[in-house]
This record gives structure tokens, C-alpha cells and sequence, in this order.
């Protein structure tokens, strides 16, 4: 199992490195943390990192190296890595460029094998997509974006499962709502969804949602074995069978508690790019963490 | 779906929703073929602002990589027929690329010779500790040393300085505050106005020579250009330290700690060494070369053997040239030269000029607010969303054919062609500080639009009262 995790600033990022951390300590997962800066105009790429060579003569850190730097502090205080290697502090001089504008520094994990922190610049969908192909992770964990278009690309062009970290707040029992039907990916996301329980120790809502009374026999039978796979694992689950429509239902029964876990869209690309998925339409109208499973 | 698998169709959604501006641009280009040429205006010529859209449109989208547009440019030029593989081949390289190409090395050179720490040193001796000062005296050095060489170079070597006196007043290098904003720009602003003072101090200036000796309009002295430029660049200095101060006004009014500091760390680094003294005596021939031998052999030429002498006495290694020279825009510029070149030839660019001059003409019923119009302002505007070399490079040869006095034009064009004050992209040195990541896009905008407008209007009168009596 490899998880990428996407943070951008200590401001803005504590709640996506958490909730990323606990995941992937359950899983046991092999673990990279990417900062992703702006996009240099090529114009001047060769001039500006002639100047990140030249601060590094004054000690001056280019920019991206301070966030990876919170990101170390944050795992040592967390005991994800050796203590020893504090009295150093960030390994600076060991982000090396493994790639063209890729620069990485591979820790020595306490709890997890592999762990590395990386930095890219670019656009920030190119930069994820790139590396999820190139390292093939099976998770990707980001924060929330307000803007329409990257939360339609991250779902359609990062060939991961996404976990978007929306609006998370440590001070909310959350809950997790699994949305489980028929499709092919519900078994997967309810994988997730005990790994998810499993590393935050919360209940489980497994919801199937039907447009009618009749719920098929497909239905009932991924709303039973996911209830079951949670017994089996020691989690707590509530089953629900609701009638409306699956969007609204998801939004309105998340509310800003719970954790929506849901299979991706089994669309056609085409279809998903002109008229959207129930995921995207999900993700972007709640106001929780959702993790959309491919 | 036909065969394809979802990733297959998902792969080609990525691809066109990252290149929609490189399709955008091959529809336009078709359709535009198909159109009747305009009267008066040459096949060959419609066939080359054809290229001149694609060029505008991928250079400011960067949907795909610069070369790959200078290569695209070049394609075009030979396969719609503007001219011969040879001729394009010949108007590719001039003059003006052996400069902008020995520039690049140049500063690579320069920036290795870890001169930085000694240019801080003799900054913060003059100015002293009061901020309003140092902010004076960033951009009078900023100002000052990017006339003779190219402004990039100025950047990378203050901006550590910057940075360094930001960090000692206990501030993070990190995050953004009014004192970094109004240090970073006063190297960006410092940087854009001294770049108009000689013909040395950007690519474009020397674009815009090689222009008007191209067509037989005139020539320019190095000394003459400064005469003509250097005022302004003077007069600018106190205007922009004083909009930016307004602008930006910090909370430390003193930065005693940071300066000593600063002059302990530079103190460190010892004394001038030999080989930073023998980089500095080759600029000054460089320079020298610049004013006195460039009429005969012409300004690329004299920074290429500024190169050929840093490389003899090994002073640099070629790898470190090779690695930190930008290929890619000597590319673009190489083909925009000959795109315009190619405007003149086939007869677009006085097309457009014509046309320009026609229809503005009705709006400001006089012709030469018409030519200050497009010269200063749309040259003003365009550098603004492009580089401003490929701004000069487009519009040079349009403005050449607008009429009136040709070194007045050329001037003109060339010091507008610096207002890069309002984003990002404007200029190397504007993404320089950006690259920080302590100066936003709208900070740009904050002291940008005022300084914008400053300096068009003190253009106007420069251009108007001043510059007639050295005709």
C-alpha cells in the first residue's frame, strides 16, 4: 500500500498531514508527503533556480523547504520517525533531486517502512498526477479546493483513490458514512472504510440509498457483507436504507459529521468530464471529508 | 468506449484540458488560412501574422514548452511559405541573439563568482541602518548595475541579500510582511527602470537596434542610447522608492540588528579574491567592448568574447554555463526575431501598422498621439502579459512602420517595453521575487499601477521636450 500525501503550509495543511498519518499508520503503508509549489514561468526557471542555489550559500532555504520542515517536526513529535535524528533537525542537505524538479529526502521510519517528503513545482493536478503514475500510490490525500475545476480534476486525472480532507476539524466525533450499492468498487471502498474506522476509532453508517421502495437484491447484499466485514473487524455499524436521490441523500446525511466514503463514478470518462459523477457533485456540495475509492 | 479503455480516454481528456490553448490556436490558425487576405495586404504577409496569433497565444498560455513554440514558429514560417528554409534559417540568427545568448551565459558567470556578498557589503556601508534608505539604496544598485547587464543577473544577486536582512530583523523568510514586499520589489522595480539606461541593460533594447539597422532606419550609439535613456532611469529612482515606501510602509523604521548582522556574516567571507577581482576587470572590458567596439563588431559579439574570456581563464566551467543557460528562450527569441523580420518582409507589419494608425486615428484624431499610444501604452500593456524581449521583437517592426522619427520609436518602445511593473510574467525579475513565495499577484497590482502610469506620462514628456534636442 503507498499513500501520498499533498500539503501546502503549515496554516493550511495540519488537518490533511493528521488525518493522512493515522491512515497511513493503520495501513502500514508506505508513506510520501509532497509539497507542491507554484509554477515557475519557463522564462525564468533557470534564473530562479540559480537563485535558490545562491541563497543556499547565505542559508537561506528555498521556498517549499520551510513546509517540508513542519512536516518533519510534525512526524518526530508524533514519533513516526527516530528521535535521534533531532538533534540535527531537518535533513536539509539530504533533499536530492531524484528527478527533473523533484526533490526528495527519505526518512527512517519508526511505524512505517518507507517515508519520504518530497517537493515538486508546477501545476499542482500535472505535479500529483505525474507522481501517482510514476510511483503508482494507491491513495492520494489532499486538502479541500473551493474551485470547481480542481475538484473535478483531481477526482478525473489522479489515477489514485482521493481522500479530500474538507473542512476536518479535530473537535467533531465524526462519524463514517459508507455509500454502498451494487457496483464493482463498493467492496474496496468498504476495505477503506474499516481501515478509516479502524485509524480515527469511530462508528460506521453504511447507507444504501435506492430512487424507490424496491431496493434490488445487489443492493441489499453489499449493504449486508459490508455490515459484516465491520463485525468481523471489531467496528460498530448502523445499516440504513434510504429512498431519495443518492447525492442529496449523501450531502444532507453527512452533514459536517461524518466521513463520506464512496465508490468512484463507473462512467465513462466522457460522461464524467461533461456532465459530472455523483462523487464530484458529493464532494463538492458537502462540507466533510470525503475519500472517493477507484 | 470505440475500443479505448477509460484510462486511454481519460489519458487524451488530460492532454486536451492542458494543451485547450495549443488546439485553440492550431483551429484559429486553420480558419484564418481560409480567409480571404485583407486588401493590401501580401498572402505571404496574412500567412505570417497567422504565425504571429499562434506565437502570441502559446508564448502567454506556455501551454507547451518555449522551444518547442520557437521551433513551431520556425516550421510555419518555412511550410506556409513566408519564406525559404535558407532564409528563415539566416534571419534567425542575428546580432541581437548572440547578445541575448551571451547575456544569459554572462550572468551565470557573474552570479558563480559569489560577487553577492560583496555587492551587500558595499550596499549597507552606504545606506546605513534606516530602512527608507536601504529601500533607496536597492533600487538605485538594482537600477544602476542592471543598465550595463542583464536585470536577472541584478536579481539573483540581491535577492539573497533581501532575504538575509529580513531574516536577521527576526522576520521568517517564509512569510510575507511589509518589510519583505517592499525589499523584494524595490530589486524587481530597481531592476525594470535601470534596464532601459543602455542598450546592454536587456534583450529587447538590443532587439530594437538590430531592427532599425535591419531596415535601414538608423543606427544607435551605445553613449548615444544612454544619453538618450539614463535621465529617466535617474529621474525614476526617487519616484519609485517613494511609491513603494507609501505602498509598503514597514513597521521597522530602523534595521540596526540586522545590518550588523549582515556586515558580520559578509566579514566572514574575507577579502576580495583573485579571481573575483579578474571577473570584475573582464566586465570592465565587457564593458569598454560595449561602448567603444560594438559599432564595428556589434553588442552579441562583444558579450559572447565577455563568455569566451570567463570560460579561457576558467574562471566558470562550461557544464555550469550549459546547466544554468535558458536554451529554450535564446530558442524563442532567435525565432521571434525572425517572425519579425518575416512581418517586415512580406509586408504585415505595415499592414498593421496602417490599419492600427487608421482606426485609432478616428478615436484621437492625431497621428503622433496615435504612434505614442501604440509604442508606449500597448508596448507598456503587452510586456506585461509576455516577455518583454518577444513583446519588442512583435510589435518592433509595427511601430518601425508607423512613421514618424525612427530612434524616437525605437526608443520609446524599448523603455516600454520595461514598465513589467503589474504581474508575475512580466519579467524575469518579477518571478524571481514571486518565486519566494512572499510576494502575491495582486501585490504587483498594489504600487504596479501607479508606477505604470508615472512612467508612461514621464515618458511622454521626456520624449516630447527632451529628446528632439539631442536629434
Amino acid at each position: 500500500m503507498k499513500i501520498l500525501i499533498a500539503i501546502s503550509s503549515k496554516e493550511y495543511s495540519e488537518p490533511t498531514l493528521d488525518v493522512g498519518m493515522n491512515i497511513a499508520r493503520v495501513l502500514k503503508a508506505s508513506t510520501t508527503i509532497v509539497d507542491v509549489g507554484q509554477k515557475i514561468s519557463e522564462f525564468s526557471m533557470k534564473d530562479v533556480s540559480l537563485v535558490n542555489e545562491l541563497m543556499e550559500t547565505w542559508d537561506i532555504d528555498r521556498p517549499g523547504v520551510d513546509v517540508l520542515e513542519w512536516a518533519y517536526n510534525y512526524l518526530l513529535e508524533n514519533q513516526f520517525i527516530e528521535e535521534k535524528s533531532m538533534k540535527d533537525g531537518f535533513p536539509k542537505n539530504l533533499l536530492i533531486e531524484s528527478d527533473s524538479g523533484r526533490s526528495e529526502v527519505l526518512l527512517k521510519g519508526l511505524t512505517l517502512e518507507n517515508l519520504s517528503l518530497i517537493l515538486r513545482n508546477g501545476d499542482i493536478i500535472k505535479e500529483l498526477r505525474d507522481e501517482v503514475d510514476a510511483y503508482e500510490y494507491d491513495l492520494t490525500i489532499i486538502g479541500g479546493s473551493g474551485k470547481r475545476s480542481m475538484s473535478h480534476d483531481m477526482i478525473q486525472y489522479i489515477n489514485s483513490s482521493i481522500f479530500i480532507v474538507n473542512n476536518f476539524n479535530k473537535d467533531i466525533d465524526y462519524r463514517i458514512l459508507l455509500a454502498v450499492d451494487d457496483s464493482p468498487g463498493t467492496s474496496k471502498a468498504v476495505k477503506y472504510g474499516v481501515r478509516v474506522a479502524q485509524a480515527f476509532n469511530i462508528k460506521v453508517e453504511i447507507i444504501t440509498i435506492s430512487k424507490d421502495e424496491n431496493f434490488s437484491e445487489g443492493y441489499k447484499r453489499a449493504s449486508s457483507n459490508a455490515a459484516k466485514m465491520m463485525r468481523r473487524c471489531g467496528l460498530e455499524a448502523e445499516v440504513n436504507f434510504e429512498i431519495g436521490q443518492p447525492v442529496e441523500t449523501i450531502i444532507e446525511r453527512a452533514g459536517n459529521n461524518h466521513i463520506v466514503i464512496m465508490g468512484a463514478s463507473t462512467q465513462s470518462p466522457l460522461t464524467k468530464f461533461f456532465i459530472g459523477s455523483k462523487p464530484l457533485e458529493v464532494m463538492q456540495n458537502s462540507d466533510c471529508p470525503i475519500l472517493i475509492v477507484k | 468506449m470505440f475500443g479505448f479503455s477509460a484510462r486511454s480516454i481519460t489519458n487524451v481528456l488530460f492532454w486536451v484540458t492542458r494543451k485547450k490553448w495549443l488546439i485553440l490556436s492550431f483551429l484559429l490558425s486553420i480558419s484564418f488560412f481560409y480567409v480571404p487576405s485583407p486588401e493590401g495586404l501580401l498572402p505571404e504577409g496574412h500567412r505570417a501574422l497567422i504565425i504571429v496569433g499562434v506565437a502570441l497565444i502559446l508564448i502567454i498560455s506556455e501551454s507547451i514548452p518555449l522551444p518547442a513554440v520557437a521551433i513551431l514558429i520556425l516550421i510555419m514560417e518555412v511550410i506556409l511559405g513566408v519564406d525559404t528554409a535558407d532564409g528563415v534559417a539566416s534571419s534567425f540568427m542575428s546580432d541581437a541573439v548572440f547578445f541575448i545568448m551571451g547575456s544569459l551565459m554572462l550572468a551565470v558567470a557573474l552570479v558563480n563568482q559569489g560577487l553577492d556578498k560583496r555587492l551587500a557589503l558595499s550596499v549597507i556601508n552606504v545606506t546605513g541602518n534606516k530602512t527608507w534608505r536601504i529601500v533607496l539604496g536597492f533600487v538605485t544598485i538594482s537600477a544602476f548595475l542592471s543598465s550595463f547587464i542583464g536585470e536577472h543577473t541584478v536579481a539573483a544577486m540581491m535577492l539573497p541579500v533581501a532575504l538575509a536582512l529580513i531574516r536577521n530583523a527576526g522576520l521568517s523568510t517564509n512569510k510575507a510582511t511589509r518589510l519583505s514586499t517592499l525589499l523584494l520589489f524595490s530589486i524587481a522595480y530597481g531592476c525594470a527602470i535601470g534596464s532601459i539606461g543602455t542598450p546592454s541593460g536587456g534583450g529587447r533594447n538590443v532587439i530594437m537596434i538590430g531592427y532599425l539597422a535591419e531596415f535601414g532606419m538608423g543606427t544607435i550609439s551605445y553613449l548615444d542610447w544612454m544619453k538618450f535613456a539614463y535621465p529617466m532611469l535617474i529621474i525614476e529612482i526617487p519616484i519609485v522608492t517613494l511609491i513603494l515606501w507609501y505602498t509598503f510602509t514597514p513597521e521597522q523604521k530602523i534595521m540596526d540588528s540586522s545590518v550588523r548582522k549582515l556586515k558580520v556574516k559578509v566579514a566572514k567571507s574575507g577579502k576580495l579574491t583573485a579571481n573575483q577581482i579578474l571577473a570584475i576587470v573582464i566586465f570592465i572590458f565587457v564593458f569598454l567592448g560595449w561602448i567603444f567596439i560594438s559599432p564595428i563588431i556589434g553588442l552579441g559579439i562583444v558579450a559572447l568574447s565577455g563568455v569566451f574570456l570567463y570560460l579561457s581563464f576558467g574562471l566558470i566551467e562550461w557544464q555550469e554555463i550549459n546547466r544554468n543557460t535558458n536554451w529554450g528562450v535564446i530558442l524563442l527569441f532567435g525565432s521571434a526575431i525572425s517572425l519579425g523580420i518575416q512581418m517586415k518582409e512580406t509586408g504585415s507589419a505595415l499592414w498593421v501598422a496602417e490599419q492600427t494608425l487608421y482606426y485609432l486615428d478616428i478615436i484621437f484624431k492625431d497621428i503622433a498621439i496615435v504612434r505614442w499610444f501604440v509604442s508606449v501604452v500597448v508596448t507598456g500593456l503587452l510586456t506585461n502579459l509576455l516577455s518583454n524581449a518577444a513583446t519588442v521583437a512583435v510589435l518592433g517592426p509595427i511601430i518601425l512602420d508607423m512613421g514618424g522619427e525612427p530612434i524616437i520609436m525605437c526608443m520609446m518602445t524599448s523603455i516600454a517595453s520595461a514598465f513589467a511593473y503589474l504581474t508575475v510574467v512580466a519579467s524575469p525579475t518579477c518571478m524571481i521575487i514571486h518565486s519566494t513565495g512572499l510576494i502575491t499577484s495582486r501585490d504587483y497590482f498594489k504600487a504596479g499601477w501607479k508606477l505604470f502610469i508615472i512612467s508612461v506620462f514621464l515618458l511622454l514628456i521626456i520624449s516630447t521636450f527632451y529628446w528632439p534636442m539631442l536629434l
